[in-house]
């Protein structure tokens, strides 16, 4: 690594799922601009549905999720029918407008709910804005909470995405981060997987988790190519003690420093390569054939709140405690608390606490930044027009904003074409974070950026 | 990309079009007999093949079509290549209201049909003798909108057996036969996206329909309502 780098292993930027981050979002945007946004939507525009499933069996210590651990099932039962208003609701506002195309339920632990309710949710979905064959599926599974049988139902409902949270194969890892799954478990799941013909198969791994030496991680992605996912996301730790209390169980003098913490990621990312996977964005793999990796050829990758995908649609449908909207260019958060949540949803009423309403300079530098994620480069040229500002002006600002990360050779300036370098993708966000003008906005717990 | 152009009826004569089954909803029911004979030495009834796009999506259309015979059905298709049935097309129907450098959505034949073609430029030139041409057309609204209106109220009805019965019962009021037969031209897999649904849930909605006695006989395409549930 170039020495000038390693001052950046210390600074911390969003992971900019959303620009700009939910943390800048305010109170201005509530259930009416919201309202006003969704009934905006047109005929058979492509709509994505995200559905937080907040539970868990288990407390994992690493979680940075809104997630509660839940013993008494009939809450979650509870929460479906929350759910099915909630979707009921945005129906009667998008009024037979706008086509499902995809839906992720994610977690929290969404295979915490059982069959049923997860059927009900389906239905719920199909008879209110329409559900066809065509829709991607996806679903979050811990591969503890999947009984013989379950791949085999998931497949029954029209799910066609699995995405395994996997973390670390280590066992001596899996205990210091309270989650013990051997690799056998995750192996029967995707054998069950495989043999309901399912085609997309997605590991989550880790790393800067506590005791991960490079020997043992490199044992952790040998198991896990083993396995042949087609994709694989590689996310880092992220440490927020001080915002998250169950994070201070982790030992930290466990942590891996801040130099062997990049090496990890960098050494899992070279492996995955040579294994013959395609680097998405700069922590997502996919098989050459995987539409995540034909969407980079494509041009066609875009980053969304679950990090890249290939998603076709621009308006996503956020459902479920602490879910973000982004749709007509307004960002909406929902709730995140699950008695308020259940409070204003049961009253009849959209549960969004908060949110955005983006500005023309804000699509700009959105998606400049989107660019620098998902492709590396942006060419300020190409998206001047969406600003209303002038081109001039606007690589003035820009020329300005990177200077300094130029001059260590973290991004290059080719006349309005910033570039970063191949080596340097892992700081990806730290040259994102330098377009973000929100960012030195107030005191906010963002993570280590690389 | 039009079959209409190839067709072995160019030489049909006015006969042809007095017997048209459709003459009085399209827009030759306002002209004389003379002018039917001249308009029937270009204009008459052309063939389109099963599987033929009629029109194309994204591409120039200078005419407007009246379905004399069969079934079309209106596809648009999404960035990624997938289609979206926004509609049918039946016996009737118009198609290419307004001429257009870019179509909303392409035609597909479901099977053999039969279309008259005017040309937009035709029309203009008719409409200053029979002014009833253009109110004809006025009065049949823009049919794409409406096809967008009928959609979308579709899509709008809460359960699935509401769905598929008023799908069902838009074809029966097309069924010039009388009968409580109809014949589904298009796939199930075309119904089932058109309402928005997943086809194992159509398959199990037309099974409780018949189970709850609206429908007499499913029957592959074959649909039969049970007469007295109906009215």
């Amino acid at each position: 690594m170039n020495p000038k780098w390693l001052k950046y292993l210390d600074v911390n930027a969003p992971r900019y799922t959303s620009f700009p981050s939910a943390l800048f979002f305010d109170e201005r945007v509530g259930a009416d601009v919201y309202e006003s946004a969704l009934s905006r939507v047109s005929m058979y525009e492509p709509l994505s549905l995200y559905i937080h499933i907040p539970f868990c069996r288990q407390l994992c210590w690493y979680c940075g999720c809104n997630m509660v651990v839940e013993n008494q099932y009939e809450r979650a039962v509870r929460y479906v029918d929350l759910l099915i208003r909630e979707i009921e609701m945005v129906a009667d506002t998008l009024g037979g407008c706008g086509e499902v195309v995809s839906i992720h339920l994610g977690g929290g632990t969404p295979n915490y709910l059982n069959i049923e309710d997860l059927g009900r949710i389906f239905d719920s979905i199909e008879l209110n804005l329409g559900l066809t064959d065509k829709a991607n599926i996806a679903i979050e599974i811990d591969p503890r909470l999947c009984e013989t049988g379950l791949i085999k139902m998931l497949t029954k409902i029209g799910i066609n995405r699995l995405s395994i949270g996997v973390q670390d194969f280590d066992s001596s890892v899996q205990e210091a981060i309270n989650r013990e799954q051997p690799y056998e478990l995750v192996e029967a799941c995707v054998t069950e997987m495989r043999e309901n013909a399912q085609a997309d198969i997605s590991f989550d791994l880790l790393y800067g988790l506590p005791r991960q030496s490079t020997e043992g991680f490199v044992d952790t992605l040998e198991k896990a190519v083993s396995l042949s996912p087609d994709r694989i996301s590689l996310f880092g730790y992220a440490h927020l003690p001080s915002k998250l209390k169950h994070q201070r169980v982790i030992d930290e003098t466990q942590l891996p420093g801040k130099l062997p913490r990049y090496q990890l990621a960098e050494m899992a990312g070279r492996y995955l390569v040579d294994e013959g996977y395609v680097c998405v964005g700069f922590d997502h793999f996919a098989k050459p054939s995987n539409s995540l990796a034909v969407a980079v050829h494509a041009g066609t990758l875009k980053r969304n709140f679950q990090g890249f995908t290939d998603d076709i649609a621009n308006a996503t449908i956020g459902l479920g405690v602490s879910s973000v909207s982004l749709v007509r260019g307004v960002y909406a958060q929902n709730i995140k608390r699950s008695d308020e949540y259940a409070s204003r949803v049961s009253k009849g009423k959209l549960p969004t606490a908060k949110g955005w309403i983006k500005t023309m300079e804000d699509e700009f530098w959105a998606k400049v930044i989107s660019d620098l994620l998902c492709y590396g480069k942006t060419d300020l040229h190409e998206h001047a027009h969406i600003s209303g500002g002038s081109l001039s002006d606007l690589m003035a600002v820009s020329r300005k904003r990177i200077i300094s990360l130029e001059k260590d050779g973290l991004a290059e300036w080719r006349d309005g074409i910033v570039i970063i370098p191949d080596q340097a993708k892992h700081f990806s966000r730290v040259v994102a974070a330098a377009f973000d003008p929100y960012i030195n906005r107030g005191n906010f717990s963002l993570s280590q950026a690389v | 990309m039009s079959e209409a152009h190839d067709c072995a009826f160019q030489r049909a004569n006015a006969s042809f079009c007095a017997l048209c089954k459709v003459r009085e909803q399209s827009i030759c029911a306002e002209l004389d007999l003379g002018e039917m004979e001249d308009l029937a030495k270009t204009m008459a009834h052309r063939p389109v093949k099963e599987g033929k796009a009629l029109i194309a999506e994204g591409e120039e259309n200078d005419s407007l079509y009246i379905v004399v015979d069969g079934s079309f059905r209106l596809v648009r298709h999404l960035v990624d290549g997938r289609r979206q049935i926004v509609g049918f097309l039946f016996r009737g129907d118009y198609l290419g209201m307004q001429p257009t450098e870019s179509s909303f959505h392409t035609a597909e034949a479901l099977e053999p049909g039969l279309v008259c073609r005017f040309p937009h430029s035709l029309l203009d030139e008719l409409s200053v003798r029979h002014p009833g041409i253009k109110n004809r057309l006025l009065a049949r609204g823009q049919t794409e909108m409406h096809k967008a209106e009928e959609h979308i109220v579709l899509l709008g009805k809460k359960t699935a057996e509401e769905r598929v019965m008023s799908f069902l019962e838009s074809l029966r009021d097309k069924n010039e036969a009388d009968d409580d037969t109809i014949f589904l031209s298009m796939s199930r897999q075309d119904v089932a996206d058109y309402l928005g649904l997943r086809l194992e849930t159509l398959s199990r909605t037309l099974a409780v329909l018949k189970k709850r006695g609206d429908l007499q006989e499913v029957s592959g395409r074959r649909i039969t309502f049970n007469g007295s549930a109906s009215d």
